[in-house]
């Protein structure tokens, strides 16, 4: 017991110690610290100082989630929030649909769709711990006709939500329901979600996933940094259609850091994955602590596209907007009208 | 009360004993330090008032607000989850309390608390209510406690409270795991 805490103190003090600190003394200690530098007291300050600000109304409304049997719909809802629908079945992304996030930090603009909506999803999928992405409350507005899907880790967090599966993952694990195959992959994030839980649960409670069904394949990136084998491993083993991969908080001009990637790192992701197409999301939808102005990813991400010549392989989407997608002669996803 | 005490202790490491898993002995580890965060305490009564600190743990809790694949009973280590979303447990403190006139008392106590979610299932605040005996310079009193819990479940403010003759007692309470 003891002497696993002086190996990890041993190891890398400081690491250890805030990966094993409470988060509301981890907040403290950052507020504390001076300097204003750290990525969670900017966005902790960030949302402070917006606190009785009203959450602007999403630019557009899904007012039609469910569509009939369409090659692919994707709809982007806001974060890391993606509802699409392959054929006959619905899946939903990371639900976020509070306003705020883990208690203190605080959404720009308001999800793009009304859950009430929603009068079924067949697969729910957490891509990891963390509060903006495995929300309780949002979990709550859902329908429960279908089946959560959660990372290796997360059963001892799941509360009793009432969803009518619940199916918990680890890394290249697969099953399969109703002829929908569900692999979980390995990303490259960091977990805990209380403070100290992040030095025992280290490489758990975190993933991506890959969906296939009637011949269309999705991938669904969650949070991740970029890594160079990672992603050519999971290109390798799938043929991916299309890539729903966070563009934000990382470098808006490099690779990225560890555990998060800005638009140069999700266009290596993409490329790594080989996917035809990429859904970028998990930015704009609150202030992630790398830039104040909250269209900088979107806006480098098309840039950089229009550099690369890939301007009609990333599908950009407005919160709230819905956009369906076809079948090519090859009975392959296309963009094209 | 002092067998109360082994017996409960004892069933607490069988518990813990059963649920020991490839990690538990990093969680154990990192665990153990923090457990030593004292809770901020006061007792005020007549003529016993003063101001102190406290160390609990949970040899045995039943949470009925986690999802089915896995056990409702937790011991020692506790992730907060299971707690805030509704659960039923035995708590065991002890505490040391120094008066104004700078004497100090060392007391220790037993509860069975309720943990109610209200809030995004409890995580954001929940209600708590119990029933507890507190053996406090050589007499034991039975205290009633409601209070709530906020920032994750973390963070506690109980009050306790006896009759005949009066007495509170309210925590500031830290509960990490």
């Amino acid at each position: 017991m003891i002497p696993s805490f002086i190996r990890c103190f041993a190891g890398s003090p400081i690491r250890c110690l805030v990966s094993s600190l409470p988060p509301w003394l981890v907040v403290s200690l950052f507020l504390l610290n001076s300097g204003c530098s750290g990525y969670i007291q900017r966005m902790v300050v960030g949302s402070l100082e917006r606190m009785g600000d009203p959450v602007a109304p999403a630019p557009k409304m899904i007012t039609t989630p469910i569509l009939d049997n369409p090659p692919l719909a994707v709809s982007w809802v806001g974060h890391a929030t993606v509802l699409f629908q392959i054929r006959d079945k619905v899946f939903i992304t990371d639900p976020l649909f509070t306003d705020y996030i883990g208690m203190v930090v605080k959404r720009y603009i308001g999800p793009g769709l009304d859950p009430s909506l929603l009068s079924r999803v067949d697969f729910t999928l957490i891509s990891h711990i963390h509060f903006d992405h495995f929300s309780f409350g949002s979990l709550d507005m859902l329908p429960k006709n279908g089946a959560l899907v959660i990372p290796l880790g997360l059963l001892r967090y799941t509360p009793d939500f009432g969803f009518r599966g619940l199916k918990e993952l680890k890394p290249w694990e697969s099953f399969e329901n109703d002829g929908v195959r569900v692999t979980a992959v390995p990303v490259q994030h960091f977990s805990g979600r209380y403070g100290i839980d992040n030095a025992w649960l280290n490489q758990k409670g975190y993933t991506g996933y890959v969906i296939e069904y009637g011949g269309t394949t999705v991938f669904v990136g969650g949070d991740t940094g970029y890594h160079p084998e990672l992603f050519k491993e999971i290109g390798s083993r799938f043929r991916i259609d299309v890539a729903m991969l966070p563009i934000a908080p990382g470098s808006l001009t490099s690779l990225g850091g560890r555990v998060h990637v800005g638009p140069p790192g999700a266009v290596a992701i993409m490329q790594d994955l080989g996917a035809s197409y990429m859904v970028p999301m998990h930015h704009r939808t609150m202030f992630y602590g790398s830039d104040s102005n909250p269209t900088a990813a979107i806006d480098q991400l098309r840039s950089l596209a229009g550099e690369m010549g890939l301007s009609d392989r990333i599908i950009g989407l407005d919160i709230g907007e819905q956009r369906v997608l076809h079948l090519n002669q090859n009975g392959r996803i296309s963009a094209q009208p | 009360m002092k067998k109360l005490f082994f017996v409960l202790f004892l069933t607490g490491f069988v518990f813990q004993a059963s649920a020991q898993t490839e990690e538990s002995e990093d969680r154990a580890g990192i665990w153990l330090p923090f457990q030593l965060l004292p809770n901020l305490t006061s007792y005020s009564s007549s003529p016993l008032s003063g101001f102190g600190f406290e160390w609990e743990f949970t040899p045995l809790l039943y949470t009925f607000g986690m999802n089915k694949q896995i056990s409702p009973w937790y011991s020692f280590i506790v992730e907060p989850t299971a707690r805030f979303t509704g659960s039923i447990e035995i708590v065991l403190a002890g505490q040391v309390f120094t008066t104004k006139m700078g004497r100090s008392y060392f007391s220790a106590s037993g509860h069975i608390m309720g943990t109610i979610p209200l809030i995004e299932r409890g995580e954001h605040l929940t209600l708590n209510l119990g029933v507890g005996a507190y053996r406090i310079a050589d007499r034991t009193r039975i205290f009633k406690v409601a209070g709530i819990s906020t920032l994750f479940g973390i963070v506690h403010f109980n009050f306790k409270h006896a009759g005949n003759p009066t007495a509170w007692i309210s925590s500031l309470e830290f509960r990490i795991f």
